[in-house]
């Protein structure tokens, strides 16, 4: 029964299903199966299937976010039943995100984030022309590891820079590593605002993510 | 009979049409400017103040696009340059704000500095396809609180054409104002002549910037058109399908001019579209695709069927540097709009997914734009051109090159002479050194660039704007809203 039930667990972070998804984990906690092991020989089973094949472009986007939004609703259920057991499910790390200041552009930010999600981060998504304060002040709060800067514009992208000194005023960079995005971003503006990590996409914005925090890819 | 494409029937012109509505009154729009959500609410759509979203009904759309201007002439510091819409046939304008440039000198990638701007300016004021400036990179090297007034300078200073640009807050306007007042003699000149317009690009889906949108309708005062440039992506910032696609982007302009046309009835305003579609291996933006060729033309069909003033992005390109990538591109999504009858479609002198200006592109896309203005001409049969006497006359066997007609022709337009193209002989071309499209590009942008600017400012306007921009490097300091 619980081969059959991790299988089809499995299938539907493939067939990206939330629905379906969701109904499963909630299958799970009635029939008494620990939730950890749904989660890692289950819906984690799948998402390294999507995740495989997109990377040898197999899956396409859509089909790759979809499984990560099924991802995302299996966990939204099976969380609150492994805090009630005392148990925590493996976080590779806490990451609080957002668009800079000035900047209302958010699809960029909010790819970055299922991406993370579906790949075990926990990610505080705070929006979009989010100041500088507000951005630290839920960093120190969730005591995040990586914060994750948005800026389409040129304009805005000294925000991120901004943002940066603001950190190291504060003594923030050894607790925690910055990463930056947008179109007008890369890796010689990351260099000169001494950023830690940069992706010139969502998808590999989860590999800079894990390598500054030393997971394995 | 020129040579152009319709898109859409009738029908599908209407279903879009009833479908932006529907959009515009459930859905609604996001305006973070207070100002338009007022004036939105004065005149008869629901505003959800809490999440500022306005439902505007259709009546409220249908009455309201009726003040815009059907028809004005895009004025030139040099009058000249003056290009009435709509217009007949197509032309082009130099993409703007593209975060870097490719030095022309190292050939390094780099970001965009004013410098930058000032030399992409004078290469396109020479192309004779190009009718609308627009500051073609964002100038790194000046300070991002005024960023977009050295810009917006630097274009009024190095063309005499058309210019239009943007400017990001009401703090930025007096600014701009004194400025154009400056160049050209006067405020009711300003009015008048409509030699300078602003572009505006909503947030895609369905949302309107908040300081941005405020500081144009302050502009209205002085008459200025508005350009507005939906984006929405396939997929990621739009629905997936390209009807659906067109019918957010409609909304979105529509949702520009209503705002602009409540604020300042009668105002200038040109329809336009820069949508794109997803790279579905990653999510990113795509804008020299076929599919966006086709939508640029459908919107521009849009603009037709309400009358207003109608062009479109278009001669783009995802390619990351200048090269046969870029050329596909390019041909593929210009050819749709100006078949499709754009007035103006925005896209010189850039690749990179609208990133990266390279000088020489400037040349090539200009002469794409003579390609594409060919195909549009068609086959003329007026009678000088049907000449079956000639082949009456010469019989089976015949050499037409002694024709009198086809002397007079060569010079006519009936055959289209490329200056950049090189159709010397294989052995010669060899000799030559292989020249190409690139090559012969570059020799014409060293050409420009070796020869005395055209239509300078004057040294008391030159001295006047520079001023003006030191007093806005010092004012606007640390007044952060972009």
């Amino acid at each position: 029964m619980s081969e059959e039930l991790l299988k089809a667990m499995a299938q539907s972070i493939i067939d990206g299903e939330s629905e379906i998804a969701a109904d499963l984990a909630r299958q799970a906690i009635e029939a008494g199966l620990d939730p950890l092991t749904a989660i890692s020989k289950g819906f984690v089973e799948g998402v390294n299937q999507v995740g495989d094949s997109f990377a040898c472009g197999d899956v396409f986007l859509p089909e790759l976010v979809m499984a990560g939004e099924a991802m995302k609703a299996a966990i939204a259920v099976l969380e609150p039943e492994l805090k009630k057991r005392g148990a925590a499910r493996e976080v590779l790390g806490k990451v609080v995100l957002a668009t800079v200041e000035g900047d209302i552009h958010e699809i960029g930010k909010s790819l970055v984030g299922t991406m993370l999600t579906a790949s075990g981060f926990e990610v505080f998504d705070l929006g979009v022309n989010v100041p500088a304060d507000q951005i630290l002040a839920k960093a120190e709060e969730v005591k995040a590891d990586i914060i994750g800067l948005s800026a389409l514009l040129t304009t805005t992208m000294v925000r991120q820079k901004e943002i940066i000194e603001a950190m190291d005023a504060r003594g923030m960079r050894n607790r925690t590593k910055v990463m930056i995005g947008g179109a007008p971003v890369t890796s010689d503006w990351v260099e000169k605002i001494k950023a830690d990590g940069y992706s010139e996409d969502a998808i590999g914005a989860v590999n800079a993510a894990k390598l500054l925090l030393d997971a394995p890819a | 009979m020129h040579f152009s494409s319709r898109l859409l029937s009738d029908s599908e012109k209407e279903r879009a049409h009833q479908e932006t509505l529907r959009i515009l009154s459930e859905a609604g729009v996001l305006y973070h400017s207070e100002k338009a959500l007022h004036l939105l609410e004065t005149n008869g759509a629901v505003v959800d103040w809490a999440k500022k979203i306005a439902h505007i009904p259709e009546e409220m759309v249908v009455q309201t696009l009726q003040t815009a201007p059907k028809d004005f002439v895009l004025g030139a510091r040099n009058p000249l340059h003056d290009y009435p819409l709509p217009s007949e046939v197509s032309r082009y304008a130099l993409d703007g704000t593209g975060a870097f440039a490719l030095d022309f000198v190292t050939g390094e990638r780099r970001y965009g500095t004013d410098n930058d701007s000032a030399l992409g300016l004078r290469v396109f004021q020479a192309m004779d396809m190009g009718v609308g400036a627009w500051a073609p990179v964002s100038a790194e090297d000046k300070p991002a609180h005024a960023r977009p007034l050295h810009e917006f300078f630097t274009m009024m200073k190095y063309t005499s054409k058309h210019g239009q640009h943007e400017v990001h807050n009401v703090r930025q306007v007096p600014y701009l104002a004194e400025g154009l007042i400056a160049v050209m003699g006067g405020e009711d000149e300003v009015r008048r002549r409509h030699a300078y317009s602003l572009i505006y690009c909503p947030v895609a889906p369905l949302m309107h910037d908040g300081p941005m949108m405020d500081a144009y309708l302050e502009l209205g005062s002085l008459d200025m058109p508005v350009m507005t440039l939906p984006m929405p992506v396939t997929g990621t910032t739009g629905p997936v399908s390209l009807f659906g696609n067109i019918c957010v982007a409609n909304a979105e302009a529509l949702s520009t001019i209503l705002v602009i046309q409540l604020c300042h009835p009668g105002r200038p305003v040109i329809y336009s579209s820069a949508t794109g579609t997803m790279d579905l291996r990653n999510g990113s933006y795509l804008g020299g695709t076929p599919e966006m060729g086709l939508m640029s033309a459908a919107l521009a069909e849009m603009g037709r069927f309400y009358g207003l003033p109608a062009t479109s992005a278009g001669c783009t390109s995802d390619a990351r540097e200048p090269g046969p990538d870029a050329v596909l591109e390019k041909v593929i999504t210009s050819i749709a709009p100006v078949l499709g009858g754009s007035d103006i479609i925005v896209g010189f002198g850039e690749v990179d997914s609208d990133q990266l200006l390279v000088l020489e592109q400037i040349v090539v896309d200009n002469e794409i734009a003579h390609f594409c203005e060919r195909i549009f001409q068609g086959v003329d049969v007026q009678q000088e051109k049907v000449l079956t006497e000639d082949i009456l006359t010469l019989g089976p066997g015949g050499n037409f090159l002694t024709r009198r007609s086809t002397r007079r022709m060569a010079r006519s337009g009936e055959l289209y002479i490329s200056d950049l193209l090189d159709r010397h002989t294989l052995e010669q071309w060899t000799k030559l050194g292989r020249p190409g499209l690139y090559s012969n590009a570059r020799k014409r942008v060293e050409q420009i660039l070796s020869e005395p600017m055209v239509d300078p400012l004057p040294d008391q306007v030159l001295g006047a704007m520079e001023k003006i921009l030191a007093g806005a490097d010092k004012e606007l300091a640390g007044y952060t809203q972009s």
